[in-house]
């Protein structure tokens, strides 16, 4: 227990403490108070060097490293742009909000977020425009009145009915009577849980002889999506496909499937990059994976983003010239990126991202 | 004179304001910015929920106990006001079933640790996971938002200069500073984390203490819900995933004994500063959420060992 | 005639076990086991059964360490991102667009540096008196990082086939990691058992007082405890990683909580003194089955986001039956 003059020194401490914590605060306070509001003015209105921050879902995917090498080399292409990539290494919605807010705070010209819960993001998006800051995702769609363009390299319904239009062709065609799963990331996956409702309303609509069994989460483990599909493939043995849908749970699906020797005969598609995929879609495991040109889309983001602290892109243009990429169509709010690409062992040589 | 310069660096308090100053000293030279009043008070929105549970939490490790369920007591209580509101009921009445809820997430916590004996550890880690799965359940892990207008402004709010949600813990702080120091709870539950069957034996009625507490830190993890909510106008199944972890961070970082009966508020709250500038500061300087981990877990061990190099001259 | 002594001796194994601290578990799992059992016969094909032992065991194998922390009255919460370090730092030697070392050198190195982290955060416990909490606490978060850092962004994709050997492939029968499992178990159990040192961990765990006044040299055991843990994560990471073909960086994300959940719910003290190892074990098994349990039930689409609920109950259902069956024996 704390005898009486220990905590009467405590208190001396607290005092003494708080005080010093004051002076910090109060000597750094007012001779910069003007500085963030009017420097990112100037840079607006004089176009010189602008400031991106281009924040991924989760930092560490080489998914989103490969989007970053495109991002880099179209600010290098330009010139005047200041490139920062950073998001989340634990891919947590709330961390990707404070770190918009940051960006905010620091007067970056444009935020490209990536976002990993739309709700969550949302009213961090909002104050950033407040500010006047550009506000643009990418890769994945926010609310909409939270930002000005959307860098749509496919919708999440595109991506959703892709998958489920694979699975079919390489089952076999719309007649094949099958079993699938789904391997997801958290069962609480915003961008997720939009696929999964594409995707059943396509099988609902269109492929009534899909019967989907099941949707397991992974937790972004390799390891439990394995285990998930050993499970999955044993509790129900006519089970004729899965879906991993997130770059973590595809390869550890595809290596089950692999292990219990049934490549070939069970189904898995999914989307990850090609190179963590390749060895499964050279052995026959996998017949296609959907995806996109990562580096592409990284590098029109950049784009869009100077073009809207330059001035040169505004509301109501259909057109949008992209640097090396050429003429992209403008649709309404989104800047459209192109079509998704399936690799098969034909193609996956060809990439390397 | 020697001797005494290095009993009064031995405090964890002393340290730590000492880290803390010689920090805040650096930043103000190297980003004068980050320091300004109008980014701190908005950087700080991302503390006032760690710092409210960071004080029951406190209390709790001072008798020798812990809580890690109280993310997941967070989550539980935030789809109860998030459900309750999609269906009609007033977003207030939501807000006390969400409390009413917290309490009872601690109650049943408290219960199996005075009456049945459990470990704090073990039943906290079990609840943790039902807490969160029934969450996960009852919203079917889909976000619940949409809140009105009134709401969200409490969680944009400030008065003189200071959100309210940093009122609300200054209140609660005041509140856990007059338990801890100026009523006789303060001693017992001190006295529980020395010695907890002496204490019982002393005829101090150390269950319903202990239940009091714990059922404080559900209370507490659903004013956090609550505040996260206004602040970010969701109600998920995953959110507060992991707090637990910086809560109890900032406490030992602050300079608690893990084993009960030694600490201080006051430890706690430089704990908490030092927590949330540096991880605020690193990813506003450098950039990279992967030095974030790095600086915050060497920051911890490095504290540590100073106080624990420094306590050992005194002694000897 | 010598089946059924075989069959006496295993009842009287297994009545031996009923007394035992792990006896509620002991029930709870076969309850389980039974129960889902008569819903789906499937579970108990071989196949099945040898899954669901390759699955736990890289979590035994580092239980089997921790409880010795345990026992010591300390703990580890480092494993996790210990773990993640060592898989990265395996994945980068191995592979031949980075290091490209031999995979015999990469095992010996991992080993070693699993040791070596082991070490340091013993060293920091033993020798600095630093609370074991708040050192791998530390290394929790930092670890994490350095496994960033490691990684660099990209992951490893390229595994050549003498390390996947080692999570795929199996020896007379059995697949590696159960043979290294098994072994651990045997050589923890003669480590507690048998040896001078098992008995030291043992009395500096509930008494440390008088164990340091018997001039038992508390430092070095609870230095080569963790040290000892180390080196058993990094033996986990070597049979559990190559079972996939990608290193990521998130390995190990959660397993230090897996680890404790098991260590504690198997009936170790958290504040020190007592432990057994078949408790351990039991509660290795009857956690990695809970989830396989749940998908061979069947229970609809709607039970998916139930199940992290169920799993929450049943870690209760185990403690509250562990609860009844030791005020039983006591009363």
């Amino acid at each position: 227990m704390k005898s009486r003059s220990e905590a009467s020194v405590q208190g001396v401490y607290s005092t003494l403490t708080l005080l010093a914590f004051g002076l910090i605060f109060g000597a750094c306070s007012p001779s910069e108070n003007s500085q963030i509001g009017s420097e990112s003015e100037s840079i607006l209105s004089s176009g010189k060097r602008i400031t991106i921050a281009l924040i991924p879902k989760k930092k560490g995917l080489p998914y989103f490293t490969s989007c970053a090498s495109g991002a880099e080399e179209a600010a290098r292409e330009l010139g005047n742009v200041d490139l920062i990539y950073d998001g989340p290494t634990d891919g947590s919605p709330e961390k990707q909000a404070s770190m918009i807010e940051q960006y905010a705070l620091k007067g970056v010209d444009v935020i490209a977020v990536s976002p990993n819960d739309p709700e969550v993001v949302a009213p961090a998006m909002r104050k950033a425009r407040e500010k006047g800051i550009h506000v643009i995702t990418w890769d994945a769609d926010a609310v909409t009145d939270a930002r000005s363009y959307f860098v749509n390299q496919s919708t999440a319904q595109a991506i959703a009915y892709g998958m489920v239009d694979t699975m079919v062709q390489d089952l076999g065609g719309p007649e094949v009577k099958a079993q699938v799963a789904i391997v997801t990331a958290y069962l609480t996956a915003a961008n997720q849980n939009i696929w999964i409702e594409h995707m059943k309303a396509r099988m609902a609509d269109t492929y009534p002889n899909l019967d989907l069994v099941a949707i397991k989460p992974s937790d972004e483990d390799q390891k439990l999506a394995f285990k998930v599909t050993q499970d999955l493939m044993k509790a129900y043995p006519d089970i004729k496909g899965f879906f991993g849908i997130s770059s973590v749970s595809f390869p550890g699906a595809a290596e089950a499937v692999k292990q219990a020797g049934r490549s070939g005969e069970v189904m898995v598609t999914g989307l990850a990059t090609p190179n963590s995929m390749k060895a499964y879609v050279q052995d026959g495991t996998v017949k296609s994976v959907v995806l996109w040109n990562t580096a592409e889309l990284g590098y029109l983001t950049v784009q869009v983003g100077a073009a809207l602290a330059n001035g040169t892109l505004n509301p109501g243009d259909e057109q949008f010239v992209a640097g090396k990429l050429g003429e992209k169509e403008v649709a309404g709010d989104q800047v459209l990126l192109g079509d998704i690409l399936v690799f098969n062992q034909e193609n996956i040589d060809q990439y390397d991202f | 004179m020697k001797t005494k310069w290095f009993s009064w660096l031995s405090h964890p308090e002393s340290l730590l304001s000492c880290l803390t100053l010689v920090m805040l000293g650096w930043i103000c030279n190297v980003d004068p910015t980050f320091l300004q009043w109008e980014v701190q008070k908005e950087l700080s929105t991302h503390i006032w929920e760690t710092a409210l549970m960071a004080l029951p939490m406190t209390l709790i490790i001072l008798t020798g106990g812990i809580d890690l369920s109280i993310g997941s007591t967070m989550s539980l209580c935030a789809i109860t006001a998030g459900m309750l509101h999609q269906h009609g009921v007033p977003l207030p009445m939501g807000c006390l079933a969400a409390a009413l809820v917290g309490l009872a997430g601690g109650w049943f916590n408290g219960w199996f640790i005075t009456r049945l004996k459990v470990h704090p550890l073990i039943i906290t880690l079990a609840t943790m996971a039902a807490f969160r799965g029934i969450a996960e359940g009852v919203s079917q892990a889909r976000p619940l938002s949409g809140f009105p207008k009134s709401f969200t402004w409490l969680g944009q709010a400030s008065w003189l200069g200071i959100p309210l949600a940093g009122w609300l813990f200054l209140g609660c702080l005041a509140l856990c500073a007059w338990i801890m120091h100026g009523h006789r709870l303060g001693r017992y539950i001190h006295a529980i984390g020395y010695n907890e069957v002496a204490t019982r034996y002393s005829g101090i009625r150390v269950n319903r203490i202990l239940l009091g507490l714990y059922c404080l830190s559900g209370l507490s993890a659903s004013i956090a819900a609550i505040l996260f909510m206004a602040r970010r106008n969701t109600a998920k199944a995953d959110i507060g995933v992991g707090v637990e972890l910086g809560v109890i961070t900032a406490v030992v970082m602050g300079g608690v004994s893990i084993f009960g009966g030694r600490g201080s508020l006051f430890g706690v709250c430089l704990g908490l500063v030092l927590i949330h500038e540096t991880r605020e500061f690193v990813s506003w300087h450098w950039s990279r959420d992967e030095l974030n981990l790095l600086a915050l877990g060497s920051l911890l061990i490095l504290s540590v060992v100073f106080q624990q190099l420094l306590g050992h001259k005194r002694s000897s | 005639m010598k089946d059924g002594f075989q069959g006496l001796r295993l009842g009287k194994w297994m009545l031996g076990l009923l007394k035992q601290r792990a006896a509620g578990l002991f029930c709870f799992t076969f309850l389980a086991l039974g129960l889902v059992s008569l819903i789906n016969p499937a579970f108990l094909a071989w196949g099945n059964l040898r899954d669901i032992a390759v699955q736990a065991a890289p979590v035994c194998i580092i239980s089997c360490g921790l409880m010795l922390v345990l026992v010591l009255g300390e703990i580890d919460i480092s494993v996790g991102s210990m773990m993640g370090v060592l898989a990265a730092s395996m994945g980068a030697m191995v592979s031949a667009t980075r290091w490209g070392l031999s995979p015999w050198i990469a095992v010996i190195l991992t080993l070693i540096l699993g040791t070596l982290m082991g070490a340091l955060n013993g060293w920091l416990i033993a020798y600095l008196r630093v609370p074991s909490i708040m050192v791998t606490l530390g290394m929790l978060t930092a670890l994490r990082g350095v496994t960033e850092v490691i990684m660099g962004g990209t992951w490893i994709t390229d595994l050549p086939p003498g390390i996947r050997y080692l999570g795929t492939g199996s020896w007379m029968g059995l697949p590696i990691c159960l043979w290294v499992c098994a072994g651990v178990i045997v050589l923890s159990t003669w480590l507690i058992h048998r040896t001078p040192l098992g008995r030291r961990i043992f009395a500096i765990g509930s008494q440390p007082r008088a164990a340091h006044l018997a001039g038992l040299p508390i430092q070095r055991v609870k230095f080569l405890v963790f040290a000892w843990t180390g080196f058993l994560t990094a033996l986990a990471t070597l049979v559990s990683v190559p079972q996939l073909s990608v290193v990521d960086s998130g390995i190990g994300v959660g397993m230090e909580l897996l680890v404790v959940t098991c260590v504690v719910v198997g009936g170790t003290s958290v504040s020190g003194g007592t432990g057994h190892l078949s408790g351990v074990v039991f509660a290795v098994l009857l956690m990695t089955m809970i989830s396989t349990l749940l998908i061979f039930m069947k229970l609809g689409e709607n039970a998916t986001y139930w199940s992290r609920a169920i799993q929450g109950l049943f870690i209760l259902g185990a403690i509250l039956l562990d609860h009844l069956v030791r005020s039983k024996k006591s009363s």
